[in-house]
């Protein structure tokens, strides 16, 4: 994510005195229009974000300090969640202002260069990869969509009939008993016993019938899982439909993910602008559809093409 | 990884965490995680082993009644490091996770 371009030579870090500056490119476009750009803070407040005339294209940058965005100083910086919470927004606020007037290739985040002459020749280089993106990225907008595993799947209603009242349940059954049921004693056999007509029974076969748990736990996981990923094709399917290009992202963890279920899917498309419509039947229709039953379908946008900036399908 | 040892750190930061006790318990964390793979790996291959038929019903019982003495040693095992199962695993990023959930 961190692209720090430059010359293999000194360092951005060592370049002496706080008073060196370096200039950071946000993104590169076609005829933006300068106005869209005034009271932006960008990366560094007080400094204006202008535009950089580099052949035909414009790229849009702004001054920052080079001790600041220096590449020992930034890696520190952007390992850390809040900062790099701040510096993506800041970057977002910045494309998404220029995009609204003129077709726009957002830069990665954190793309510097040592001064404006430096960022003009590197870019100049790039240029005809750029215009190709741009023919591609003008007039159309990305939607992120991201497929979750409902948290409280629907459990089947034999799974109850398998679970046999002694104190031991299987992993998938709710944790907080089996500890519940560890601390109390239960152990005995008038506990067992007490437990119903069930507990004599299961007794006898208890390895037996744990193994029949663990069996069934299994099956039903390997359902769910199966479930899971047939949805996320078929939200694929109905979204690629009315898409331009698709692009399949790496889904996030679950800690990132936090309150909500596993992450199925995590994609973006690439749809022609205005046809938010499109967009939107094609979900209303897969949240309709039976087989998408136990998942959330998560839909943003329309973002700047973020995801289709590099070359891909 | 350019942080110098011993700096503090605000935890959930996603930062690296390097108080001594965090350290200890995210130790633990991993000593766990391995013997719960290992667990399920056991009841995994006591079911294909069932499956196969060459299993009578008294060994059947036998390996059904140790793996509930597993499956309860893990639980207290957690309990008493406040660990939660659903703690022990590992992103192995696009493979998934180590252990099913």
């Amino acid at each position: 994510m961190t692209q720090t371009v430059g010359e293999p030579g000194p360092r951005t870090g060592s370049r002496t005195g706080a008073a060196c500056t370096a200039t950071y490119v946000f993104a590169v476009c076609r005829g933006g229009d300068p106005a869209t750009l005034t009271g932006l803070p960008g990366q560094a407040a007080g400094n204006p974000v202008r535009l950089l005339p580099f052949g035909s294209l414009e790229a849009v940058v702004q001054d920052v300090s080079a001790a600041e965005f220096g590449e020992e100083t930034l890696r520190e910086r952007l390992t850390d969640r809040a900062e790099l919470e701040r510096c993506a927004r800041a970057h977002h606020a910045v494309i998404a202002a220029v995009a609204g007037s003129a077709p726009t290739l957002p830069l990665p985040l954190a793309t510097l260069y040592l001064g404006d002459e430096r960022a003009r020749a590197a870019l100049r280089e790039d240029e005809r990869r750029f215009l190709a993106v741009l023919q591609r990225i003008a007039g159309r907008v990305e939607w992120g969509v991201k497929v979750y595993a409902r948290r409280e799947a629907p459990e089947g209603p034999d799974r109850s009939a398998t679970v046999a009242p002694t104190r031991t349940l299987t992993r998938t059954a709710t944790r907080t008993a089996t500890r519940t049921a560890a601390r109390t004693p239960v152990r005995t056999t008038a506990g067992s016993a007490a437990a119903g007509a069930g507990a004599v029974d299961s007794g006898a076969h208890s390895g037996r019938a744990y193994l029949e748990r663990v069996r069934g736990a299994r099956q039903e996981r390997e359902r769910r899982q199966q479930a899971g990923l047939v949805a996320a094709e078929t939200v694929d399917r109905a979204l690629r439909g009315v898409a331009v290009a698709s692009r399949r992202l790496r889904t996030h963890d679950t800690t990132l993910t936090g309150e909500r279920g596993v992450q199925l899917l995590n994609a973006a498309y690439l749809v022609a602008d205005g046809h938010e419509r499109e967009v939107a039947a094609a979900v209303a229709e897969v949240r309709a559809d039976p087989a998408c039953q136990g998942v959330e379908v998560e839909v943003t946008g329309p973002w700047v093409p973020y995801s289709f900036v590099d070359g891909g399908e | 990884m350019t942080r110098a040892a011993g700096e503090p750190v605000r935890a959930g930061s996603g930062r690296l965490e390097l108080d001594p006790d965090r350290v200890g318990r995210d130790l633990v964390c991993l000593v766990l995680t391995v013997v719960e793979l290992l667990r399920q790996l056991m009841e995994r291959q006591a079911l294909h082993r069932c499956d196969q038929g060459d299993v009578t019903d008294e060994q059947m019982e036998k390996i059904g009644t140790t793996l509930i003495l597993l499956d309860e040693r893990m639980d207290e095992l957690c309990a008493q490091h406040g660990l939660t199962r659903d703690e022990l695993n590992l992103d192995l990023g696009p493979l998934g996770t180590l252990l099913e959930r």
